[in-house]
């Protein structure tokens, strides 16, 4: 049975990269055009449209169950593709598919349900010989009882999102002191995000590495794992830069670590793509986090290391076709980076940016990939997060994969709104994440300088005030009255103006 | 792509101020060659074909935005790093120095709202003695919640917003008196 046609229940560059991989596939698309994006980019690649305009409903469209099978049905739809965040880990969703018969491309609703429960998903890994940090067992009630379990097993403990993922409704609690506020914190995040406010409580590791095995099966009971990824470089919790392989590790550990991977993914009779994330020690000693039963952001590094297209593993899984793939087929060839572009003031302590993309233009080679889920003219709003694309780079070694990088970013170029990448400039540059040598803790502890900026860019910043500020001057004493009431207008179409009076 | 040439020579003398009080001396900003504190320098400004404005300076490329403008204060963007100026000349700036010679400290700093969003929480009250640097409130925004702390010391004089009040980018939230 081949999918034919499907909903990508999702926007921004994921509907885009899904759209790619189904249209290849010779599958029609089908995009959810809501209010807030009513003119994004994804809504142009898709086949077909669903309309969710006309009528807002109190939910947010891309969590509106009924609504979205509903449409299915009326469209004659076949498959769904959630792609990540939004209802890509609701085992209720999957399971309200199951019900209608409509595919729903991921695991099972079962799979997700225990590993979506950090309290099943961690006996899961106590049974099969997965290494574990301690912590409560299941979820702290309040800030009262959170304390008498940190105090158990020390501090420093992490609150955590008991349905969460993507570090919202997560905070770290250094003293008892600080439990009530951050207690409150987590639990409002977690509400807010995942629709449900426990959290529960874990020894926190300081300074570890984040270290995550792609996992694969079908629904035959085969499994692989296609390797690792590396994404150390967070901010509060979230990824901004992710790599695979790992600078950490070497064979034997990932073989360790994959096998954990699939011990945990064979447990759950999972199929489909799933990634499970391990915390590693400076010792080298590594512990399950979780397990996210979705597609990543970050999956194209591994398919640039393995060669994949794991959408279209997904979709073959899904449609019932065994894993192409045995583990032995799957090698690690090279290095592969990825920085997420986000529309973010990094001086401004990484605050969105929110605005309209005037102009975009990508770097461009072979060995460069770009997802992107915005064009010229974009807006960027506050409804969503704030990715606007992730730049991908291959090379064969770490060393080069970094100066492609570092080059890439230099002719990726946005105007109209702020973006990470004088970020990434800077973390690519350092010293010590050139060598390796970084943990989660990189940004706070590393860089005294965030940003990357050059000796003379504050020297031309000036020049460029001081050029438009007598264009200006310029223009008044010719007493050209400026109809477009002048905020906005360059400093070059001053000029001309200017010369053409 | 077009370079723009450069009009007339004038004898224009601009003075840049940043922030932190550092300044650039330009001389002739339409000039054919500039003058940045005494140095001429190789600076010319042309627009892409895509739209964008950048620089050439010693052979190398700049991209460059102007992102706010408000009669003399700019902002203005080298390769995504913003820098803020304000541009005098020079009698404007002997004047600008002298009334701040004579001008009393005792002044009132606001404290905006860097993006729209939702208040979550107020972590300060009125009269409250504040430092640098220490957070406010907590806004929410693109489903994050972000502590907004305040650029200056001093005391609380007024507390504009409420819990669970959706405020505008750039909207007063806590006026502090230093």
């Amino acid at each position: 049975m081949k999918i034919k046609s499907l909903l990508i229940a999702n926007r921004g560059e994921i509907a885009v990269r899904i759209d790619a991989t189904a249209k290849r596939m010779g599958i029609k698309t089908f995009g959810i055009k809501t209010q807030k994006e009513s003119n994004a980019y994804y809504l142009r690649v898709v086949d077909e449209i669903v309309d969710f305009t006309d009528t807002v409903e109190e939910l947010p469209e891309f969590l509106d169950i009924e609504r979205i099978i509903a449409a299915v049905k009326s469209h004659n739809i076949q498959a769904i593709h959630p792609g990540y965040g939004f209802l890509a880990e609701s085992p209720y969703f999957a399971k309200r598919c199951e019900e209608e018969n409509i595919i729903f491309i991921g695991p099972s609703a079962s799979a997700i349900y225990k590993m979506g429960n950090k309290t099943i998903a961690k006996q899961i890994a106590t049974k099969h010989k997965v290494p574990l940090l301690q912590g409560s067992i299941g979820n702290v009630k309040n800030p009262q009882e959170a304390i008498v379990i940190a105090d158990k097993i020390g501090y420093p403990v992490i609150l955590k999102a008991a349905a969460g993922g993507g570090g919202r409704g997560m905070r770290i609690v250094e003293k008892a002191s600080q439990m009530e506020k951050m207690f409150k914190m987590a639990t409002s995040e977690a509400e807010k995000a995942f629709n449900d406010p426990s959290v529960f409580i874990e020894k926190y590791v300081r300074n570890p590495r984040h270290i995550e095995f792609q996992v694969f099966g079908d629904k035959f009971g085969n499994f692989i794992h296609l390797g690792e990824r590396e994404c150390s470089i967070q901010r509060k919790h979230q990824k901004l830069i992710e790599e695979s392989p790992s600078s950490a590790l070497n064979d034997k550990l990932r073989k360790e670590m994959g096998e954990a991977a699939i011990r945990i993914a064979q447990a759950v009779d999972y199929y489909s793509a799933g990634t499970v994330e391990f915390l590693l020690d400076a010792d080298k000693n590594f512990y399950f986090m979780e397990m996210n039963t979705r597609i990543q952001v970050e999956h194209p590094v591994t398919e640039m290391v393995t060669d994949t297209d794991l959408i279209e593993l997904q979709i073959r899984v899904a449609q019932n076709e065994k894993l192409p793939l045995k583990q032995k087929d799957v090698q690690l060839n090279g290095w592969a980076i990825e920085c997420r572009i986000n529309a973010e003031d990094v001086q401004g302590g990484f605050s969105p940016s929110i605005g309209t993309i005037q102009k975009i233009v990508y770097p461009r080679s072979k060995n460069i990939r770009i997802d992107t889920g915005v064009i010229d003219m974009s807006v960027v709003t506050p409804y969503y997060d704030s990715m606007v694309a992730k730049l991908i780079v291959h090379a064969e070694t770490r060393e080069k994969a970094l100066l492609a990088c570092v080059n890439a970013l230099k002719k990726f170029w946005v105007k109209g709104i702020k973006t990470t990448i004088p970020f990434c400039i800077q973390v690519l540059n350092h010293k010590k994440f050139k060598k390796g040598d970084f943990n989660t803790s990189f940004i706070e502890k590393e860089m005294d300088q965030i940003f990357h900026q050059e000796e003379e860019y504050e020297m031309l910043a000036a020049y460029v005030a001081a050029f438009d500020f007598a264009a200006e001057l310029e223009n008044e004493r010719t007493t050209f009255v400026n109809f477009e009431q002048g905020k906005n207008i360059s400093p070059w179409v001053l000029n001309k103006r200017i010369r053409s009076i | 792509m077009k370079f723009y040439k450069k009009k007339k020579q004038t004898t224009n003398e601009y003075i840049a101020v940043s922030p932190k009080d550092k300044k650039y001396k330009i001389l002739n900003p339409f000039g054919e060659e500039v003058t940045v504190n005494g140095k001429k320098t190789d600076i010319k400004i042309f627009e892409s074909e895509e739209g964008f404005t950048y620089i050439v300076y010693k052979n190398k490329k700049y991209l460059v935005e102007i992102t706010d403008k408000n009669q003399n204060k700019y902002t203005v963007m080298i390769n995504g790093v913003s820098y803020s100026f304000t541009v005098e000349s020079p009698i404007s700036y002997l004047r600008k120095k002298y009334l701040a010679k004579h001008q009393t400290k005792n002044k009132v700093e606001m404290v905006i709202a860097p993006m729209p969003g939702k208040i979550i929480d107020l972590l300060v009250e009125e009269n409250a003695e504040i430092k640098v640097g220490e957070p406010v409130l907590i806004l929410e925004a693109m489903k994050m919640q972000n502590e907004i702390s305040s650029h200056v010391g001093g005391k609380v004089k007024k507390i504009h917003v409420k819990q669970n009040d959706s405020v505008a980018k750039d909207d007063v939230l806590i006026e502090i008196e230093q």
